[in-house]
């Protein structure tokens, strides 16, 4: 049976850990917008994804995966990423509860990170390219460099994001008030780094026959 | 069950049952007590809990490079669905974890699901179009 109350109040109220305006669901509107946006990149990675997997192995000049590919290395820098996940998720749990100080020291832990798997791209990207390995040499090139290296952009436009989270903090401009800034980049920065889990699994552990 | 609506919009003059849901009739809106948690300030986990999950990742990452080494020694087939299995369930573990949507709103959820449904499906009738899971292609 269900029983029935009405508060005939006739305001809705806003979220409770935000100075947000009030909405109808209850949902801040930016944290529903972007939830669709993350949704929307599913379909935006996926076609990239299904491109890579389309075309593998279907090479016969250039350069192979399995010639250059630095396993290790790799897991190294996929770790890291992974490991942002964690200070990103800390540092959100920091302002939450007003520990702005350890906030900023797990935001910067992300950041860094975020730098540092960007780093080892670009040492990557440098290797391979050296080895004879680009856009045009050969579908896998192609492919390859069209799908990490958006997955780099994002990681970077992340990296600003929260570089200017940061400034904002020094400032005294993001208080707990602004706690729903700091989970939105978040979401943003945990989706970047699911994208990695696929990305990793699909071309560099997925054996090549 | 009981379900207890907590606010409405004033302009909405009627309810009207849709499914499980009561929704105006004039298409005003109302927050039922299903939304309330999204306004309420959600329990997110403690962060020895995500020091717990981002352990439990390390160690299914540290499986997943293990068992491409395995490429050779086991049938391929294999290695790549326990290879799919552990990406999804990291992929899990930080969706539900890490980006809250265990805890947070349905609709939320909702949002997220229809992209991450529709695209495994546009995507696999878009590969099956080209043959990839045909050998002899």
């Amino acid at each position: 049976m269900t029983s029935t109350t009405i508060a005939t109040t006739g305001h809705a109220q806003p979220p409770a850990h935000t100075g947000e305006h009030a909405t109808n669901t209850g949902i801040s509107n930016m944290k529903l917008a972007f939830w669709a946006f993350l949704g929307s990149e599913c379909l935006f990675f996926g076609a990239f994804i299904s491109t890579y997997l389309l075309y593998r192995g279907r090479d016969t000049l250039g350069p192979k995966p399995k010639q250059l590919f630095d396993v290790p290395f790799t897991s190294c820098t996929s770790f890291i990423l992974l490991m942002s996940s964690l200070t990103m998720v800390l540092a959100l749990a920091a302002i939450q509860r007003g520990d702005h100080r350890r906030f900023r020291i797990w935001l910067g832990s992300t950041a860094l990170f975020g730098l540092t798997f960007i780093g080892g791209q670009v040492y990557e990207f440098t290797n391979f390219y050296r080895e004879g390995l680009n856009l045009h040499v050969n579908l896998f090139g192609s492919t390859f460099f069209i799908l990490t290296g958006l997955h780099g952009a994002h990681v970077t436009i992340g990296i600003f994001w929260l570089l200017s989270l940061y400034s904002r903090s020094l400032q005294g401009k993001l208080t707990t008030e602004h706690a729903e800034a700091v989970e939105v980049a978040g979401l943003y920065w945990h989706f970047v780094d699911i994208v990695w889990i696929f990305i990793f699994t699909a071309i560099y552990l997925v054996p090549y026959h | 069950m009981t379900e207890q609506i907590t606010d409405v919009d004033p302009s909405s003059a009627a309810l009207v049952p849709v499914g499980d849901e009561i929704v105006p009739a004039g298409g005003g809106a109302l927050v039922s007590a299903s939304a309330a948690p999204a306004r309420a300030a959600h329990a997110h986990p403690e962060p020895r809990q995500y020091v717990l999950i981002a352990v439990v990742l390390v160690v299914i990452t540290g499986m997943e490079v293990a068992t491409s080494y395995l490429e050779g020694d086991v049938n391929s087939n294999l290695l790549i669905a326990a290879l799919g299995m552990m990406a999804a369930v990291k992929f899990f573990l930080v969706v539900a974890w890490f980006m809250h949507l265990r805890t947070d709103s349905k609709v939320l959820r909702r949002f997220f699901l229809l992209g991450l449904i529709a695209a495994p499906i546009l995507y696999t009738i878009v590969l099956l179009m080209f043959h990839v899971f045909n050998s002899n292609v």
